[in-house]
C-alpha cells in the first residue's frame, strides 16, 4: 500500500472543493476501504451493506472471484451505491492514483444518482435500511418450520428471475377501483359506443407490465410469499433508473473525474498513470458498445456544441434512450464506426447497417432499441380467466424470445401465482404459448 | 469532506451463499453423472484419469431475448462493409445436447474429477449400514505369518543367521578365540545355539474381489435398455472398487449361448436370438471354479435382463443360480422392464428368482434413468440422506 487513509483524506478535500467549484451537487460520500475479498461482496451485493441470503450471490461471487484470480477481469474500479450518504468502496489494494480517479469518479455518480429524475422514487435515505430488515424477515421465514429454507429459496429464484419485471419509475401502484370507476365514467359518458363491449369485470383493466406487483397484489399466496415478491420488487425497481442511464451516469461520472483530476495540480507521477487508466476506461470496445466510452463521449460533445449548461440539463431530464435521440449526430455516428449487426439462421453474424449518410438513422434507431434495458423483453399481465389462469403476453417488437428461458421462467411465474399461467409470444412469426 | 472508514472483517459477507451454491452443484455433479456413464468405460484405463462432468441447470433464467434481434458495436475502423459476415451462424439442434456451449445462454460447469471425488460425489450421502455389516464382510483367508524366535522347530525353519550369533555370542563369552585356537580345537553349535522361526495362523481379510457383469443381449434388449444396464454396473463397478484392493471384472454376454467378451463389446453388440440365461451363469460357475476359488476371491454378480428367458431353460438356471449363490457375497438381479410387459410376471426371471431372495440374492427393477440411482441403493441396503 502505498498511501495512508490521511492521504484519501487529503485529496479527498482537494477533489469536494473543486467539485463544488464545478456546481456539482451529491450526496454525501461515505468510503468504506475494504479487501479485495469484501470487495467482491460487497460486488456481489450491489454494493449493499447487507443483502438477504440466495445461492446466486454465491455463485456469482465464485464467478467473479475466478475470473479476477485468472486475470481476465481488471481489478473492480469502482462501486458505489445509489443511497444517502452514498456508499462507496475503495478496495486496499489500490494503488493511491487509482483512489484519486475513484473518489473524483464517485462525485459524478452520486450528482448524478441525486439529480437525475430517473432516481425521484428511489428513496436512496432508507434502501440500506430497507434492505437491511427485508434481510431479517426473510432469515425468520427461513427459520419458520412452516416455510423453511426450500420453499424460501424457490420463491427467490422466481422473484429474481421476475425482478425488473416491474415498473420503471418506482410509480405507486394505481388501486384497481380507481382505475374501474375512470372506466365508469367513460361507459356512462360513451357517446359514439366506443365501450359497448368493453367488459367492465375484466381483471386487470388495462395491461398491466408490473407483473411482480400485479402478482403482489394479486395472488392468493401466504404473506411471507406476498412479502418476498414485494422485496425483489423494491429493489427491480430500485435498479430501474440504473439501467436506463447506464451511459449517461458512467458518461458524467468520467467527464467528472476527468475534469476534476486535470485541475487537482497532481504531481507527475500520480497525473500520469490516471490519464492512462482514463484512457483505458473510455476506449471502446469493438463490436459492442462500451457504455463508459460512448457516455463520456457523447457530454464531451454536448459540451462542445451547446455548452456545459446543456450538459447538466442533460444530467437531469434524460435517460439513454432521449439522451441519445437527442444528441447523438450523424457526425458522431460515423465519427464512432457504429454499425449494427445480427445473427441470420444460414448467413451467420453479418452487418445491417454501417454509420455512413444513408445507414447512420438506422444505426442509431438499433442502438436506441438495446440501450436503457432494452434488451429486457416486455410482458405484461392480460386477464385473470375465470379459474384464476393467469395470462401473460410478451410485447412482441421484432425480437423473438430465447423459448428455452421463457420456458424456465414460465414455470417460475408459476410457483408465484396461485393458477395456471398461459404465457403467449411469437416465434418465428407465429403464434406461440407455453403453459 | 467525505467520511472514511476502515472495513473490520466481521463476517465473511456471502459464505453461507457460497455453501448453498456449492451444494447445488454437487447435487447437478450428483445428477449429471449419468452422462459420464454413457461416455465413459466402466474401467478407466489408468488411475489417474480424471473425468469430466458438464453440469448444467444452475442457471438462473430470466426473459431475454433469442439470436434474432440487432445489435450495435464500435468498429475497429471504416472498413467495416453492409452484409459482411463476422461471425458463424448460430447452431441449433446441431451436436450432442450434452456439449458445452451447444446452446445460447447455456451454462456449464465442466467439472473435472478424479475416479475417487466421483466415488465420493456417487456415495458420499449414501449411508450403507447394512452394507457394512453384512454384503461386504470380507471372507478371511487364513495365512501363516511370522512370530519371532523359538529354541524348538522343525529344520526348514532353522534361522541360520540367528542361530550363528547365538553361536558366537556363547563363544565370546567362554573366551574361545579361533585366531589362537590350537589346531582341531572347535567351538561347536549347541542345541541351545539353535533359533527357529515361529510362525503363527493368522486370519486375514480377503481383498479381492472379482465381479461378474451378466447381460442378456438377445434382440428383446434394446439400446435404451443396455444403457441402463451400463449406468448401473457403473455404479456398481465404482462402488466396490473403493471396498476392494483387487478387482476382475467378468463381462458374459449371452443369448442362447454365453460368451466371455470385452467391456466395448459387451455393451454393443447385439444378437437376434432367444435367451438362455442359465448359459451364462453356468459359464460364471465354470470361471470361478477354473480362476477364482471362493476362499480368496469376493465374488459378486450382477446381471442385468429384460426378463425373457426359455421357459424349458428355468429349471436350469434356478440350479445354476443356486449354486453361484452358495460361494458370493450378493447376487443382484436388474430387470430392465419393457415400456409395456406383455408377458404374465411369474414369466419373468425376477418373479421365477423371487423365491431366492434373500441376503445374497436381491432383486431389482429399472425402467428409466431416474430408477438407477434408487435401484443401486435397494441393492446396497443404503439410503440417500437428504
Amino acid at each position: 500500500m502505498d498511501y495512508k487513509l490521511e492521504d484519501l483524506k487529503e485529496w479527498d478535500e482537494k477533489i469536494v472543493e473543486l467539485a463544488k467549484k464545478h456546481n456539482l451537487d451529491w450526496f454525501e460520500l461515505d468510503y468504506e476501504v475494504v479487501d479485495y475479498h469484501e470487495m467482491i461482496g460487497a460486488m456481489v451485493h450491489h454494493g449493499m451493506p447487507s443483502m438477504y441470503s440466495h445461492w446466486s450471490f454465491g455463485k456469482s461471487f465464485e464467478q467473479t472471484m475466478n475470473r479476477y484470480n485468472l486475470g481476465a477481469e481488471g481489478l473492480p474500479y469502482e462501486l458505489i451505491i445509489n443511497s444517502n450518504p452514498s456508499l462507496a468502496y475503495l478496495m486496499r489494494e489500490n494503488p493511491l492514483y487509482l483512489q484519486i480517479l475513484i473518489m473524483a469518479h464517485c462525485v459524478g455518480h452520486s450528482d448524478f444518482f441525486k439529480n437525475n429524475r430517473m432516481f425521484r422514487n428511489t428513496r436512496p435515505e432508507s434502501v440500506i435500511q430497507r434492505l437491511r430488515s427485508a434481510k431479517k424477515r426473510i432469515q425468520k421465514y427461513v427459520e419458520d418450520p412452516h416455510v423453511g429454507i426450500d420453499a424460501v429459496e424457490k420463491t427467490l429464484d422466481a422473484c429474481q428471475a421476475l425482478q425488473f419485471q416491474t415498473t420503471k419509475y418506482g410509480q405507486v401502484r394505481r388501486p384497481h377501483s380507481e382505475i374501474k370507476a375512470e372506466y365508469i365514467e367513460l361507459i356512462n359518458n360513451d357517446k359514439d359506443g366506443k365501450y359497448k363491449n368493453f367488459n367492465i369485470d375484466m381483471m386487470p383493466l388495462d395491461p398491466d407490465y408490473d407483473l411482480l406487483g400485479f402478482i403482489e397484489e394479486n395472488a392468493r399466496i401466504p404473506e411471507w410469499k406476498r412479502d418476498i415478491i414485494h422485496v425483489c420488487r423494491e429493489e427491480g425497481q430500485y435498479f430501474w433508473p440504473q439501467i436506463q442511464t447506464k451511459i449517461m451516469n458512467e458518461g458524467w461520472a468520467s467527464m467528472t473525474h476527468y475534469e476534476l483530476c486535470h485541475e487537482l495540480d497532481l504531481p507527475g507521477e500520480l497525473h500520469l498513470p490516471i490519464v492512462k487508466m482514463h484512457n483505458a476506461v473510455v476506449r471502446p470496445h469493438i463490436g459492442s458498445i462500451n457504455p463508459y466510452h460512448l457516455g463520456f463521449y457523447l457530454f464531451q460533445k454536448i459540451k462542445e456544441r451547446h455548452g456545459i449548461e446543456e450538459c447538466f440539463l442533460a444530467r437531469e431530464v434524460c435517460y439513454d434512450v432521449s439522451f441519445l435521440r437527442q444528441y447523438l449526430t450523424e457526425e458522431d455516428c460515423i465519427d464512432l464506426n457504429l454499425f449494427s449487426y445480427s445473427n441470420k439462421k444460414k448467413l451467420g453474424i453479418t452487418v445491417d447497417d454501417v454509420s455512413d449518410e444513408i445507414g447512420w438513422k438506422q444505426v442509431k434507431e438499433d442502438l436506441i432499441s438495446n440501450v436503457a434495458g432494452g434488451s429486457i423483453p416486455v410482458v405484461f399481465v392480460d386477464e385473470i380467466k375465470r379459474d384464476r389462469m393467469l395470462v401473460v403476453r410478451h410485447e412482441h417488437d421484432g425480437r423473438d424470445l430465447e423459448i428455452k428461458h421463457a420456458n424456465e421462467v414460465v414455470e417460475h411465474i408459476k410457483n408465484l401465482w396461485d393458477g395456471q399461467v398461459k404465457f403467449y409470444t411469437m416465434l418465428e412469426e407465429e403464434p406461440w404459448e407455453i403453459d | 469532506m467525505s467520511i472514511f472508514r476502515e472495513h473490520k472483517t466481521v463476517a465473511d459477507r456471502t459464505a453461507s451463499d457460497r455453501r448453498r451454491h456449492k451444494q447445488k452443484i454437487e447435487k447437478a455433479i450428483r445428477e449429471g453423472i449419468h452422462h459420464i456413464v454413457a461416455d465413459e468405460s466402466i474401467i478407466s484405463k489408468d488411475g489417474k484419469q480424471k473425468y469430466r462432468i458438464p453440469v448444467r441447470g444452475i442457471k438462473e433464467y430470466r426473459f431475454v431475448y433469442g439470436n434474432n434481434g440487432k445489435q450495435v458495436g464500435s468498429a475497429p475502423g471504416r472498413d467495416v462493409k453492409r452484409d459482411q459476415k463476422i461471425g458463424d451462424p448460430p447452431q441449433q439442434g446441431q451436436g450432442q445436447p450434452n456439449k458445452a456451449g451447444g446452446e445460447k445462454g447455456e451454462e456449464y460447469y465442466d467439472v473435472e474429477i478424479t475416479h475417487e471425488e466421483l466415488a465420493e460425489y456417487l456415495f458420499a450421502e449414501l449411508k450403507l449400514p447394512e452394507l457394512q455389516r453384512r454384503q461386504l464382510k470380507n471372507i478371511e483367508s487364513e495365512k501363516l505369518k511370522r512370530k519371532g524366535y523359538r529354541p524348538q522347530g522343525i529344520i526348514p525353519r532353522l534361522d541360520r543367521k540367528k542361530s550363528a550369533v547365538a553361536r558366537i555370542k556363547r563363544m565370546k563369552a567362554a573366551g574361545f578365540d579361533p585366531e589362537k585356537a590350537e589346531d582341531g580345537e572347535t567351538f561347536s553349535f549347541h542345541e541351545d545355539d539353535l533359533k527357529y522361526r515361529h510362525y503363527k495362523m493368522k486370519k486375514k481379510p480377503c481383498t479381492n474381489a472379482v465381479i461378474f457383469f451378466v447381460m442378456d443381449v438377445s434382440g428383446s434388449m434394446s439400446q435404451e435398455k443396455k444403457f441402463l444396464a451400463r449406468s448401473f454396473f457403473f455404479l456398481l463397478y465404482q462402488f466396490l472398487r473403493l471396498k476392494y484392493e483387487t478387482i476382475d471384472i467378468i463381462f458374459i454376454s449371452h443369448d442362447t449361448e454365453a460368451k466371455e467378451v470385452e467391456e466395448k463389446e459387451f455393451f454393443t453388440k447385439a444378437s437376434m436370438g432367444g435367451t438362455k440365461a442359465s448359459s451364462a451363469i453356468s459359464m460364471a460357475n465354470d470361471i470361478i471354479e477354473k480362476r477364482y476359488h471362493p476362499s480368496s476371491w469376493n465374488i459378486y454378480l450382477f446381471q442385468c435382463s429384460d426378463g425373457d428367458n426359455f421357459l424349458e431353460d428355468n429349471e436350469k438356471l434356478v440350479q445354476e443360480v443356486q449354486k453361484i449363490m452358495s460361494v458370493s457375497q450378493l447376487y443382484g438381479y436388474c430387470e430392465i422392464e419393457p415400456e409395456t410387459s406383455w408377458m404374465s410376471e411369474p414369466g419373468r426371471l425376477y418373479g421365477l428368482l423371487r423365491p431366492l431372495q434373500g441376503n445374497v440374492l436381491k432383486e431389482v427393477r429399472i425402467q428409466k434413468r431416474e430408477d438407477v440411482w434408487p435401484a443401486f441403493m435397494s441393492l446396497m441396503g443404503g439410503s440417500i440422506e437428504e
